[in-house]
């Protein structure tokens, strides 16, 4: 055997016992597995049907949630653009400012927005200013990162040309680099948006607006059926804000550009708008304008501009939010970071260990889980496995509709039936797990090269040896990493599963913050930071170690 | 400071360049242009035919001897300065260096930063004349009708010709190409050559073009140098000069590495 098989072995065999160490640890059991899903059962007939009495309050709570999502992305964008130039390495002025600026990327990613949320609650009070700051700072994480990654990946010749020609430094990299560097921009905020918006359908629950608040309150006052009222609502919105998302990013990103071209293998609509773009372009030409036409490409940019400014000016002006005076929060929330220092670990050592451990156990069984169910479902909703159509798209459209319901709803919705404890936010993480991993297994198993699946059909081989024997192999590199990928996206929401009784450290957290020991709140956070970190670390490991040679 | 007007434009004197990788680029070349001249820089790859190109606008430094370009030392000059004078020099590059996303006219528009304060972006962020100027370079190198096409829905030799508009946006005395026909196929690089060459003659531009095709220099350049090893072999107008001639620079590499006789002498030099 290799080194490198040793090394996953170890890790592999690591990931079991962890699972069957957690799972000892939480008292997990099978009675208590099925019982909770019977249990959710139970629950959600007795909220059927829905009672939309609350209509106006939920619509009107639906659109903060919008506008909080949008204000924090685009806050969030802003910030990130300096920090992602910072943090490139082919664009830093300096070392230290690029230490500087991946260290807070690392750290914003690190720490769950609602985390965020819950101390800015203490500093500015109830409401959605408190949200929108939370998810600003959060989403730097990852939108700084991916700013970065596309600053570093854009092609260096035409900058080493722009400054040939005598540019300085920063006209080189604003005519080159931006210009390469759009299309994932915009992508990325955009994709931003669509988990924003989720993420703000539960910052509620910490009293940082948004709908969750009257979600929580309709479950707690027993009124399941205005409860999925709220639900189904907030589900619709969730569901148009991805369509509408995945689909300007495919079309950003499979951009067709307008050119003087013949327009023969297209047809209809497409194909007029090419001819129009080009007769504007000849014109443009032939009258020696020196101002670019106003081809469709070049109305869509603007149309798309200028709709971001209007909804962000509609956004700021109605959700009720201090904006003008907003500059005065700073202090505030400024003194909240600093109250968590110097971070104390001794008043709640042992409900400190007991939540960390509690929320490790919670990531791990609902990886191990979500993983069991998710193969066989991933091979159903796989185009190029699954002979019937049928199968294929109920199967599909099943992960999307459970996929479009944040995971925290999930998780109140199981504390609701169950009561308080981890059996229950592990229950609703492994089903959030289950189909987020299903979709991403689909996708791979369809990436498979199919050249070694006939050729093991033409042995002779049955469905199901042919499965095993091709299809799993070929795709279990991914199928590990996304693995991984879970592990770290669950144990980042297992820390935060305790703000609504889902066990962990999140209970700690909340408890803290409410009786106002904020510096046993900034241990928690400090533990989550090294503990979320450390799983990345070694998820990051064993990527390489599965790509290398 | 730097003098536009002077009839040396470009001055090599014994400069040697050796890479922290040991390797020795360039041994001891010394090369003076005149202003007006299209000169061919021919050689194998790796004969430090690009090293010496990039020396003349100040990318690389020398380890020893000194560079001046149009009376200035860009061997020792401050970055500023370097500045300055790459505005007077254009380089065309061999992967042509547009962005690709945007279009024909804000592309050689960015030939024109080095005379502006602030960094632009899109068209309309830029003066007036000098977007008119643009146009008529693009004009010039037959493009005008691509004006507003991305860059990146243009063919190769159609790139090339943006690239050098762009250079030309410079008003440049002094273009440098860096095996600009490398990557196109036969008709676009007779086209680029011929463009290069109007260019020079109209403009009274001096153009100092790397090529490793001989035909193709002996075709289009007034004067021709061979590089091998970072020396230079071979140093004649063009006008006379016979593919044999030429040929005889690179036959004389493979003879070296192949005979027998003179395989005691091939490694000397690479210590050398």
């Amino acid at each position: 055997m290799s080194k490198k098989t040793v090394k996953l072995a170890v890790v592999g065999i690591g990931f079991v016992v962890a699972t069957v160490w957690s799972w000892m640890y939480i008292h997990m059991t099978f009675g208590g597995l099925f019982g909770g899903f019977s249990d959710l059962g139970r629950l959600l007939q007795r909220m059927f049907p829905p009672d939309f009495y609350q209509l106006s309050a939920i619509v009107s709570a639906t659109i903060e949630t919008l506008w909080m999502a949008l204000i924090g992305t685009a806050i969030a964008v802003l910030l990130s653009i300096p920090l992602a130039f910072g943090a490139a390495r082919n664009t830093t002025p300096h070392a230290i400012v690029f230490g500087a600026c991946r260290a807070v990327i690392t750290l914003t990613r690190a720490i769950p927005d609602l985390i965020f949320a819950a101390i800015f609650v203490r500093a500015f009070g109830i409401g959605p200013l408190a949200g929108v700051l939370a998810l600003g700072l959060h989403s730097i994480g990852m939108i700084g990162k991916m700013f970065a990654d596309a600053i570093e990946n854009a092609d260096a010749d035409p900058r080493d040309a722009t400054s040939a020609t005598g540019a300085s430094k920063w006209q080189a990299i604003i005519s080159s680099i931006i210009p390469q560097a759009t299309p994932t921009m915009i992508g990325t905020a955009l994709y931003r948006l669509d988990i924003n918006v989720r993420s703000s359908a539960v910052l509620g629950l910490v009293g940082a607006g948004g709908i969750g608040f009257l979600i929580q309150t309709a479950l707690r006052s027993l009124d399941y059926p205005s409860a999925l009222a709220a639900v189904s609502v907030i589900f619709v919105l969730i569901v148009l804000i991805e369509v509408f998302s995945t689909r300007i990013r495919a079309s950003i990103l499979g951009e067709r550009s307008s050119s003087v071209v013949s327009a023969q293998q297209i047809s209809g609509a497409a194909r007029k708008r090419i001819e129009r773009d080009s007769k504007k372009l000849i014109d443009a030409v032939t009258m020696r304008s020196i101002t670019p036409p106003f081809t469709s490409e070049r109305r869509s940019r603007i149309f798309g501009m200028w709709g971001v400014g209007v909804l962000l000016v509609i956004a700021l002006s109605t959700i009720d939010m201090p904006i003008f005076s907003s500059f005065q929060y700073f202090d505030e929330a400024w003194k909240a970071i600093r109250d968590l220092f110097p971070p104390d670990f001794t008043l709640a050592r042992t409900e400190l260990i007991k939540g960390m451990l509690e929320s490790i156990s919670i990531a791990f069984i609902a990886t191990t889980l979500g993983l069991i169910i998710a193969i066989p479902l991933g091979l159903l909703s796989a185009r190029n496995i699954v002979a019937r159509r049928v199968v294929y798209a109920v199967t599909r459209v099943a992960l999307v509709v459970f996929r479009g319901i944040p995971e925290l709803i999930i998780a109140v919705l199981f504390v609701s039936a169950m009561g308080l404890g981890p059996v229950p936010g592990t229950l609703a993480l492994t089903l959030v797990t289950a189909c987020f991993m299903a979709k991403l297994f689909a996708d791979t198993f369809e990436e498979v090269d199919p050249n070694p699946r006939e050729a093991i059909f033409a042995t002779g081989a049955s469905r199901l040896q042919e499965l095993v024997g091709s299809v799993l192999p070929q795709s279990l590199p991914a199928v590990v990493s996304q693995v991984l990928y879970m592990l770290d996206v669950n144990l980042r929401s297992s820390t935060v599963l305790g703000i609504v009784g889902g066990g962990g450290i999140g209970f700690l957290l909340l408890s803290s913050i409410r009786v106002f020991e904020f510096q046993t709140t900034g241990a928690v956070v400090l533990s989550i930071f090294v503990v979320v970190y450390a799983i990345e670390l070694l998820g990051t490991w064993v990527r390489k170690l599965i790509q290398a040679p | 400071m730097l003098n536009e007007k002077s009839e040396v434009v470009v001055s090599l004197n014994v400069v040697s360049k050796k890479f922290p990788n040991g390797t020795l680029a360039l041994d001891q070349v010394s090369l003076d242009v005149a202003r007006g001249q299209l000169l061919c820089l021919i050689g194998l790859s790796g004969s430090g035919k690009s090293t010496l190109l990039r020396h003349i606008n100040g990318l690389h430094k020398p380890t020893a001897g000194t560079v001046d370009v149009m009376g200035v030392r860009v061997s020792e000059v401050s970055n500023k300065e370097l500045r300055t004078v790459r505005r007077h020099v254009g380089f065309v590059f061999q992967q042509f260096g547009l962005v690709g996303r945007v279009t024909c006219l804000e592309n050689v528009l960015t030939g024109a930063l080095g005379r502006l304060k602030w960094p632009r972006y899109g068209v309309r962020s830029y003066p007036k004349d000098l977007r008119r100027l643009a146009f008529e370079h693009l004009d010039r190198v037959g493009l005008a009708d691509q004006a507003f096409q991305r860059a990146d829905t243009l063919s190769g030799g159609q790139m090339q010709r943006v690239a050098i508009a762009r250079s030309l946006m410079q008003q440049p005395q002094l273009l440098l190409a860096d095996e600009p026909v490398a990557s196109l196929d036969p008709e676009s690089s007779g086209q680029v050559l011929e463009l290069l060459l109007r260019i020079a003659t109209e403009d009274k531009m001096t153009v100092i073009v790397t090529l490793h095709q001989v035909e193709l220099a002996l075709g289009w350049a007034h004067r021709i140098v061979g590089l091998n090893s970072g020396k230079v072999v071979l140093d004649r107008p063009a006008a006379g000069l016979s593919q044999e001639d030429v040929m005889d620079v690179y036959q004389r590499v493979d003879s070296g590495r192949q005979t027998p006789s003179e395989t005691s002498f091939a490694p000397a030099m690479q210590a050398n």
